[in-house]
């Protein structure tokens, strides 16, 4: 698209297809507002941009200087960032429309959506369903053919998880791959920006646009763009490994029979398939449900209505003043796991878990150093244990909720790039398979999921 | 672990924020839960010798120490919940207040 009155029809389009969609509650900017913006951002954007007129929404712990940011919390209610993430302003100036602010579990601290003090976001073809999450609405957006990608944010899977949900294709790259400047901190070791599209190639292709260097990340690595893979005729030469970690005896019948179409399909595309082990994965969930606490409840200490958000007033004394503000403006989930980063650091505790969880970080890496120095290019598992869950069933026990997270946690802890696409469906719902790459590798991931993708759509076709 | 009313209270005094009486004993049982679920890591034996890992680049490059203005789309003015003559205003340190205070 080149053409100055495309971009104008994509926007309408885009504002058209977000206000019928209302109902899903997966974008939090109001339908006028948006359908203004996006006529603005049309006549603005440059047409030599790669991804000129192309409505990308972008998840609501993400800075933008057009909409409100809030990370689905009552504690930014209203909050308007004064500057913008560096991966929108790359968008921008690729010529991407940003098409609004997508609901998201508070802090972006769930894995559902239904952590939101703007409502939960409804799956998009069952509405008794969750999207998953924490990026729920950026799926869900994607699902409905609303926006063909959408930016998410990854600490534990928050991408991959909800994109398996909602049949979409998400991408969590290499830590240090994509900027986090204008992320909204939540686990700053484990945070990365993340993409969500209805195809490889238009997830990978948004990817290509916000990833480098960025002076203003320092933990964003040295590198140039990623350079986007052709599709490839077959997987020849590719080595993949099957962790037996990740099949567990309990693993949803329905998720095996998908995941074992997948792995017969990649060998008849020709990649050697391989069983390999990563022993420690057992330990990933309570690894990471202690150092992403940790490092939640040290960066949400900057939220205490002293400078920014709302406050919840009514005492005369600071210390007050916080409480109160703290108190009221958090979630349930938000608190719980502040509660629980607290305790884990607390003198007394530290060493029995902050260090341990520390210790077993490294050595989940260590286990996926260990399968790739053997020869292995590639991991492939299921995405998720079982497809989308009924709203409500895990609300009451966090434990049960966390466990939704247990394929997807390690790439998070290990720093490693993770893609997600859809593989089948059990009873309409669904079902994702996950690569998972050597850091910085992304292309030899994309390249495997493109062939994989074209011959599951042929598959179904046939 | 069992994680009592008491426990819930003194954690949320360390974190700063006021929790609800009748929220108290739910989340007892549900940091209970959590914190039962995450010591099996104790089944890693201890090791004072194992790196940590972290990721990211192996050293962190540094930006020149110089002091210039930030470029924000506006000022704290319009996000700060109250904000005068260049400061944030918050309520006084009532306890701290109380003690210097001259007799």
């Amino acid at each position: 698209m080149t053409d100055p009155s495309e971009a104008l029809a994509s926007a309408r389009a885009a504002a058209d297809r977000l206000t019928k969609t209302k109902r899903l509650n997966a974008s939090l900017t109001p339908p006028r507002e948006l359908r203004k913006s996006l006529l603005l951002q049309a006549q603005a954007a440059h047409p030599s941009g790669v991804l000129y007129g192309m409505p990308i929404a972008v998840k609501d712990n993400i800075c933008t200087l057009e909409f409100t940011t809030t990370c689905g919390s009552k504690i930014l209610g209203g909050y308007r960032s004064p500057y913008e993430a560096t991966a929108v302003a790359k968008l921008r100036g690729a010529g991407a429309l940003i098409a609004g602010k997508t609901n998201c579990d508070e802090f972006a601290m769930g894995s559902s959506t239904e952590h939101s003090a703007y409502g939960r976001t409804l799956h998009p073809t069952d509405k008794t369903r969750v999207p998953g999450g924490s990026s729920g609405g950026s799926a869900a957006l994607v699902a409905a053919g609303v926006v063909p990608a959408a930016l998410g944010s990854e600490t534990g899977g928050s991408v991959r998880q909800p994109a398996s949900f909602c049949g979409v294709v998400g991408i969590k790259p290499t830590y240090g791959r994509v900027s986090r400047y204008g992320l909204v901190a939540f686990g700053s070791s484990l945070d990365q920006i993340g993409v969500l599209g209805r195809s490889v190639h238009d997830a990978a292709r948004v990817l290509s646009v916000i990833s480098g260097r960025d002076t203003k990340d320092a933990t964003c690595e040295d590198r140039d763009s990623l350079r986007l893979p052709t599709v490839p005729e077959s997987l020849q030469g590719f080595v993949i490994g099957i962790p037996k970690e990740y099949f567990p005896p309990d693993l949803d019948a329905g998720v095996r029979r998908a995941c074992d179409r997948a792995i017969r399909l990649l060998r008849e595309l020709g990649a050697a398939v391989r069983d390999v082990s990563l022993p420690h994965t057992p330990y990933a969930v309570a690894a990471y449900y202690i150092i992403a606490p940790a490092e939640a409840s040290s960066n949400l200490a900057r939220y205490d209505g002293a400078r920014y958000g709302p406050r919840f007033n009514g005492s005369l004394d600071i210390r007050a003043l916080y409480r109160r503000t703290r108190g009221e403006g958090f979630g349930a989930e938000v608190r719980r796991r502040i509660l629980v980063g607290t305790y884990v650091l607390s003198a007394g505790y530290y060493d029995a878990y902050y260090r341990r969880a520390q210790q077993m970080r490294a050595l989940i890496a260590q286990d996926f150093r260990n399968v790739f120095d053997r020869g292995v290019d590639l991991v492939f598992t299921p995405t998720t244990p079982a497809p989308a869950f009924k709203a409500g069933e895990k609300l009451a026990d966090p434990v049960a909720m966390y466990l939704s997270d247990i394929f997807t946690v390690t790439a998070n802890l290990a720093g490693l790039p993770a893609l997600s696409l859809p593989i089948g469906r059990i009873k309409g719902l669904p079902i994702g398979g996950q690569f998972i790459g050597q850091a910085f590798v992304e292309d030899d991931m994309l390249e495997a999921a493109y062939a994989l993708e074209r011959v599951i759509a042929a598959a179904e076709e046939a | 672990m069992s994680v009592s009313r008491e426990d819930v209270l003194n954690i949320a005094h360390l974190a700063e924020f006021d929790v609800d009486e009748e929220t108290l004993p739910a989340l007892a049982e549900q940091m209970s839960r959590i914190l039962d679920y995450v010591a099996q890591i104790s089944a890693l034996a201890a090791s004072e010798t194992a790196r940590p890992f972290i990721p990211g680049p192996d050293a962190l490059r540094f930006r020149p120490d110089e002091v210039k203005p930030w470029p924000l789309a506006f000022g704290p003015e319009a996000f700060a919940p109250e904000f005068q003559d260049g400061f944030f205003l918050v309520p006084k340190l009532g306890q701290f207040e109380d003690t210097e205070a001259p007799g």
